[in-house]
C-alpha cells in the first residue's frame, strides 16, 4: 500500500474529529486540542499560575507531546495529524492539477520567506501575552475555518488574510506551513534534532530528482545522505516516489 | 538502524494519546478565588457556559458575597468548577440555583448563561 493512502486516511480521521468537535458534539471545543494553545498559555501560567483566555491543560499536554514527537520523528505531527497541513496539501495538489507548472521557488527566496513564520510567532506571543487574549484567532486558518469566522475574528481583516492564505496555498504548495505557521516555527528547533529521518543510499541513487519533485516542502533528499531539514514531516512521499528499491529508507540517526 | 515506515504513524498515534492523558499532570486552573470562609465540603460541577477566562471570571463573580462559599476554582476548557463550601450555610441545590439563575442583560432582558450539567 502506498504510504499516502495510510497518511491521508489518518488525516481524514483527524479532520473528521475536528469537524465533529467544531459542530459542538464533543465534550470540549476543537481549540482545546491545539498544541499552539500551550504556547499561548505559557506566560499566564508563569505569571499567575493560571491558564489564560480559552487555553487549558490539554493544549499544554498536546504541545509537550508534539515536541517529544518532533525530537523522535521530526514534524510527523504536521505530516500525519494537522488538519491545516492536510487542507493546505490538498489545495496545493488541486492547484497543480488545474494549472500544471513548476512550483519550485528560488531556494534563497524560499528560505528568506520562511523567516516570516518566526516573526509571526514572536508577534503572536507578544500580543497574546500582553492582552491575555488569543489574538491569533483573527489570522489563524484553523480557528477561522472550524469556528466559521466565529468570536474573535476581525471581519474584513480576517477575510483578507484568509483569502491570501487560500490563494497562496493554491499557488505555492504548503504556503501557510512554509511561511506563516507559528506552531511550525515552534517545532522547528526540535524537528532539526529529530532522531528518525530519511536516509539515502548513494550507491543506489540514480539522481533522477523524483524525491524532491514529490516532496510537499521542496526538500531535496537526493542532495543529502540524511534528511535533517527542519521542515521534513516524515510524510514518506519521497520514499514512495523513488524508483530505486531501498535507496531511500527511514533510519534512526543522531 | 533502518526502521519500517509504519513506525511513523504508530509513534504519532502513541504520542498523541500520551499527550491526551498527560493533561492530568497540568492542574493549574483558569481562575482560582478564595472568599475567606472556612467550609471544607467539596463540590465539582460540570458547567455549560464556562468556556474561557472571561466566562470563568463572570461565573466566579456570581458568588461574590454568597454566604458559605469558601473558594471556587475553574478549568474553563474542561468546563469544571470546583467549590469548597460550608454545608451548614449552603447546600448543593442552592449552589445550582445560583449557577442557573437568569442574568440581566443591558437591554433589560434576562437569559440563563450557565447550566450545571453534572454535580460530583
Ligand atoms: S506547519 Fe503548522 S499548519 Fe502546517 S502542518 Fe505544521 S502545524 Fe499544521
Ligand atoms: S523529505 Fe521526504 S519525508 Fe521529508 S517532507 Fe519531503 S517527502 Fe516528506
Ligand atoms: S528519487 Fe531515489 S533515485 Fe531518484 S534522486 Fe531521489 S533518492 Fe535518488
Amino acid at each position: 500500500m502506498k504510504t499516502r493512502v495510510l497518511r491521508y486516511s489518518m488525516l481524514t480521521v483527524v479532520l473528521g474529529l475536528t469537524t465533529y468537535l467544531a459542530l459542538g458534539f464533543g465534550k470540549r471545543s476543537f481549540e482545546a486540542y491545539c498544541p499552539f494553545g500551550g504556547m499561548e498559555s505559557l506566560w499566564g501560567l508563569f505569571r499567575e499560575g493560571q491558564f489564560s483566555c480559552a487555553t487549558g491543560p490539554l493544549n499544554l499536554s498536546m504541545l509537550v507531546a508534539v515536541i517529544i514527537l518532533a525530537l523522535i520523528a521530526k514534524k510527523a505531527f504536521c505530516g500525519w495529524v494537522c488538519p491545516i497541513g492536510f487542507l493546505s496539501e490538498l489545495i496545493g495538489r488541486l492547484g497543480l492539477k488545474i494549472i500544471p507548472r513548476n512550483t519550485k521557488l528560488n531556494p534563497k527566496l524560499n528560505d528568506r520567506l520562511k523567516l516570516i513564520r518566526y516573526v509571526g510567532l514572536i508577534l503572536a506571543l507578544y500580543f497574546t501575552y500582553r492582552t491575555g487574549e488569543l489574538i491569533l484567532r483573527g489570522y489563524d486558518p484553523f480557528y477561522i475555518i472550524f469556528s466559521g469566522f466565529g468570536h474573535g475574528t476581525l471581519g474584513l481583516v480576517t477575510i483578507i488574510v484568509f483569502t491570501i492564505t487560500i490563494i497562496g496555498s493554491f499557488l505555492i504548495p504548503m504556503f501557510f506551513c512554509r511561511y506563516l505557521c507559528p506552531l511550525g516555527a515552534t517545532i522547528d528547533p526540535f524537528s532539526r534534532l529529530g532522531l528518525i529521518k530519511i536516509a539515502r543510499d548513494e550507491e543506489l541513487c540514480i539522481d533522477c530528482g523524483d524525491c524532491q519533485a514529490a516532496c510537499p516542502h521542496d526538500i531535496a533528499p537526493h542532495e543529502m545522505i540524511y534528511v535533517r531539514h527542519r521542515d521534513c514531516t516524515n510524510c514518506l512521499e519521497c520514499i514512495d516516489a523513488c524508483p530505486e528499491k531501498d535507496c531511500l529508507t527511514l533510519k534512526v540517526k543522531l | 538502524m533502518t526502521i519500517p515506515r509504519y513506525s511513523i504513524p504508530i509513534l504519532t498515534i502513541v504520542l498523541l494519546f500520551a499527550g491526551y492523558f498527560l493533561r492530568f499532570a497540568f492542574t493549574q486552573p483558569t481562575t482560582s478565588v478564595e472568599f475567606g470562609e472556612t467550609g471544607k465540603a467539596k463540590l465539582v460541577c460540570i458547567v455549560d457556559g464556562v468556556k474561557c477566562k472571561g466566562t470563568a471570571n463572570y461565573f466566579t463573580n456570581m458568588f461574590n458575597g454568597v454566604e458559605g462559599i469558601s473558594s471556587i476554582e475553574t478549568i474553563a476548557t474542561e468546563h469544571i468548577a470546583t467549590f469548597t463550601y460550608d454545608p451548614t450555610k449552603i447546600n448543593r441545590e442552592q449552589i445550582r440555583k445560583i449557577i442557573e439563575q437568569p442574568i440581566l442583560l443591558r437591554d433589560g432582558s434576562s437569559r440563563q448563561f450557565f447550566s450545571c450539567v453534572k454535580m460530583k
